[in-house]
């Protein structure tokens, strides 16, 4: 398919862009031996959108018409001209869109329902012969693959692929004062389709039984005393710090409305131990969990430095928001369905690594918290963040206590990352998540473990 | 077209192989317009269309949808979902709904009137600037959306909708030099392109309380007093309790801490939760089921006894409880009779919350969060706005402690809600 978007866009006259986008989704969920979910669907369609001195038109239509380009621009160009006519901005072109060209060498292989069903069910089955006395158990396989063709007015064109992969296995326990506790964990998976990662069942069994062994320990876990208290935030989770504490507050949009990050752009916002980067595709010398090339706006993705050595540097931008801060966009637009406009999101967030030994972090508190496992987060544009703990230990002179039970961590991310006093010499990353904003979007986040002060939760 | 497309793909899983099967074909547009930072930026025409079918053969389960209505992709869509079935796992509870009384549902606001939505949205955004110049609308996404959607399976049901209404969801903050509030947000469904969206129930309360948010200090101890869940709020918290106390998993899994509780008292007698998809105060309410079944009204907890689960059809049949009368929104608490400032002149120390941030509750129903656009209640008067303050509790044992409900309701369109006073929230700060 191809389009001589100059062309059709003629009367626009402005950055234009056309997409067309599939996305491949299965999803098997076993709960304690009932197959309760066994689901697979195709989304196709196409977009355009118009640009037009400030403001935006965009019109999608579902289907695989290969005649619609012309009926979205000219929709798209409508819905533009009459925002322009009535509310415009004035903020002139868009002079910083720049034609790029990729196409992924990537190819993708789906897996069929049964090959899921069957690796789920093997799974569900190894749980519940081995641990009969949980009071319930589910393992979710998931498979999906977006296709995205994205032609823009400058000349770009750009093709590829984001698939993903992952199984998540929860168990709950009864607990000896009568309630009932839960943990989940990620069984491998990453950014290929279900035969890259799973062939044997057999080999996720050790972290099932790490998981049961954790669950056995939350049994008997206590609630920890409410208020601000030092805390090691393990590397499995502190990419939640750096999404949800500070990420949201530096999504240049956001900026645009007020967030703490706009009166904050080169000062000191965290310890001077503290680097932030959003990856495009590649960190630490390795592919990141979610490798983006190009933006749907078309824009060459490159890393975004937003924090160094501890001072803010830069925002998350798209081209308009790059333009009204004069920064240099760098493919941080993205759209999640084919009906969706590209948004500034989050990619690859992740604070840099440090030079402590996990073990010589542990041992520096005399009396805290090791926060192991997460569930979900929030964010706020002035900067306040909360993050659900589903596991973690309490720490008494230097070493590991009692279990915890489910609590709630906050504060204010560049107060606490001013605490930040020490960082774990390996990064981890968390790649299954959702970010939720308009529209909801894959991401990937990571980091060390951190040393810092937060508020917890108690009860 | 909608129903000739169920039809074709209902025979052509039959013909497949499918015991039972059952399609929802649906098709639709809407049009949006977006504010960011205060600014129109973005009008928006999405033309969309879908085809869900599900399957039964041999005691087992297939699903699988697509999004074009042509007979090429449904045949993909039947041949996968009868792959999907084949490959299952036989299971007693699966199965399509029963037929009851067929009817085709008409409502809302069928015809667009983009122009006075425009023009509505811009007088909105003007009244904003002019009311309440320290409001900034971090992003406001306004919608018009019609659709047309017919359920159909091989026990003869037949149902067809056909709706429109607007939406504006309303993110916003308040700004004064360098001090900032948290966002908060807020959701209006409505039928007439040309209501002024500022004179509704919730916009200029909202505000109000943002501008006063701007003076919030940090909260300093910890106590164990009453917490006043705004409307807002509350709607929020029931979304948890239908899920984690009365829904398929908590209920299938016996993990809910009401699983032995119905006919039993689980809340104060003033507290009843209903939910009423035909209750006129709603803007096109369910009229069917997710299941395939005519959604009707019914009570989740009547006078403090919990009178029925939420559950799926086949959720019902896993744990032999009833299915759930509609299964969606449309809550409705009964409003007390004292106001709110009634309520809140009786409380020695609380806070008001309008906005919670939380980690998922325990299965037992314990909780923590932060208590976002919050006010501390001191001595029976509302005093400082609140900011890193948290708090935590216990739903179960909340709703056991409902001390006041306010005669004030708000109804967005989606919910129609009270203020609720509960006991035993223990609030902590730095």
């Amino acid at each position: 398919m191809s389009y001589d978007l100059k062309q059709l866009i003629a009367a626009a006259g402005s950055h234009a862009e056309l997409r067309i986008q599939t996305t491949r989704r299965r999803q098997v969920s076993v709960l304690s031996g009932d197959l309760v979910s066994n689901v697979s669907g195709t989304s196709s369609g196409a977009c355009a959108r118009v640009y037009n001195d400030g403001v935006w038109g965009f019109a999608s239509e579902s289907g695989k018409n290969s005649d619609c380009a012309e009926r979205l621009i000219a929709s798209a160009a409508e819905n533009a001209r009459l925002l322009g006519s009535r509310k415009p901005k004035n903020l002139g072109a868009l002079d910083n869109a720049v034609p790029f060209c990729f196409e992924t060498d990537k190819t993708y292989k789906d897996v069929d329902q049964k090959t899921l069903i069957n690796f789920a069910t093997e799974l569900d089955a190894y749980i519940g012969k081995k641990y009969p006395s949980l009071a319930s158990r589910s393992i979710s396989a998931r498979a999906a693959c977006v296709e995205k063709t994205l032609y823009t007015s400058e000349g770009g064109f750009t093709h590829q692929l984001f698939p993903r992969t992952y199984i998540i296995v929860a168990m709950s326990a009864d607990a000896p004062d009568g309630s009932t506790v839960e943990l989940f964990d990620i069984l491998g998976g990453g950014a290929g389709g279900f035969g890259e990662y799973y062939r044997d069942p057999a080999e996720f069994c050790g972290q099932i039984d790490s998981l049961y062994d954790e669950l056995m320990k939350k049994r008997e876990g206590i609630y920890p005393d409410a208020g601000e208290c030092t805390c090691i935030i393990d590397s499995s989770i502190c990419g939640m710090v750096a999404h949800e504490a500070v990420g949201h507050t530096v999504e240049a949009d956001l900026v645009a409305a007020g967030s703490v990050a706009l009166t904050s752009l080169n000062c000191v916002v965290a310890s001077p131990l503290v680097n932030l980067s959003d990856f495009a595709h590649t960190a630490f010398g390795k592919e990141v969990p979610l490798p983006v090339y190009a933006d749907d706006e078309g824009t060459k993705a490159q890393d975004v430095t937003l924090i160094k050595d501890g001072v803010l540097v830069g925002y998350m931008n798209d081209l308009m928001s790059a333009k009204h801060f004069n920064m240099t966009p760098a493919g941080n637009a993205r759209a999640f369905s084919y009906s969706d406009e590209p948004l500034i999101r989050m990619r690859n967030t992740c604070i840099h690594p440090g030079k402590d030994k996990l073990s010589d972090m542990i041992a520096s508190v005399d009396n805290g918290y090791y926060l192991t496992r997460t569930q979900n987060g929030q964010a706020d544009t002035t900067g306040e963040f909360m993050f659900g703990i589903t596991m973690g230990y309490e720490i008494k002179n230097g070493k590991l206590g009692r279990a915890l039970r489910d609590t709630t961590i906050s504060g204010v991310a560049f107060n606490m990352l001013k605490t930040v006093d020490m960082l774990s010499d390996t990064v981890m990353w968390d790649f299954a998540g959702y970010c939720g904003k308009k529209q909801p979007m894959t991401v990937s986040m990571g980091g060390p473990a951190i040393r810092c002060k937060v508020n917890i939760g108690g009860r | 077209m909608l129903k000739k497309a169920a039809e074709y793909a209902l025979a052509s899983l039959v013909k497949a192989g499918a015991d039972k099967a059952q399609v929802s074909v649906s098709s639709g547009d809407s049009e949006e317009f977006n504010v960011d930072a205060g600014e129109f930026s973005l009008i928006r025409s999405v033309f969309s269309s879908g085809i869900a079918v599900k399957a039964v053969k041999d005691g087992k389960k297939g699903t699988a949808s697509v999004n074009q209505l042509d007979k090429e992709s449904i045949d993909e869509a039947v041949k996968e979902c009868i792959e999907s079935a084949e490959a299952g796992v036989p299971d007693d509870a699966v199965t399509v709904a029963e037929k009851e009384e067929n009817c085709d549902f008409v409502s809302g606001a069928l015809a667009p009137d983009k122009a006075a939505f425009f023009d509505s949205l811009i007088r909105f955004t003007e009244d904003v600037k002019r009311e309440f110049p320290q409001i900034m609308i971090e992003q406001l996404v306004a919608t018009y959306g019609r659709g047309k959607l017919v359920t159909a399976n091989t026990n003869g049901v037949l149902f067809t909708e056909e709706d429109g209404y607007y939406s504006v969801s309303v993110m916003y903050s308040a700004h004064d030099g360098e001090r900032a509030t948290s966002f908060n947000s807020f959701d209006i469904d409505y039928l007439d392109p040309n209501t002024v969206i500022m004179d509704t129930d919730i916009p200029r309360m909202m505000f109000r309380r943002a501008v006063r948010e701007l003076d919030a200090v940090p909260f300093e101890g910890k106590f164990c007093g009453t917490a006043v869940l705004s409307p807002l709020c509350l709607s929020s918290f029931i979304s948890i309790i239908e899920g984690a106390f009365a829904g398929d998993y908590a209920l299938i899994e016996g993990i809910s801490p009401w699983k032995d509780k119905l006919g039993q008292q689980v809340a104060s007698p003033s507290f009843t939760l209903s939910v009423a998809p035909d209750d006129e105060r709603m803007v096109c309410g369910e009229k069917v089921t997710s299941d395939g079944y005519r959604s009707v009204g019914f009570d989740i907890i009547k006078d403090g006894i919990l009178e029925s689960f939420c559950l799926s059809e086949y959720a019902s049949r896993k744990t032999g409880l009833e299915r759930a009368k509609s299964s969606s929104g449309c809550v409705v608490v009964n409003a007390g009779e004292k106001a709110l400032s009634d309520i809140i002149g009786g409380i020695d120390k609380g806070v008001l919350v309008c906005r919670f941030s939380g980690g998922e509750p325990a299965n037992n129903g314990d909780f923590s969060g932060v208590a976002k656009n919050s006010f501390l209640i001191e001595n029976g008067k509302i005093t400082d706005a609140l900011t890193e303050t948290m708090i935590s509790g216990n739903f179960a044992d909340m709703l056991m402690n409902v001390k006041e409900i306010s005669s004030d309701t708000i109804s967005d369109g989606s919910c129609v809600l009270p203020y609720v006073a509960f006991d035993g929230v223990t609030v902590s700060g730095k």
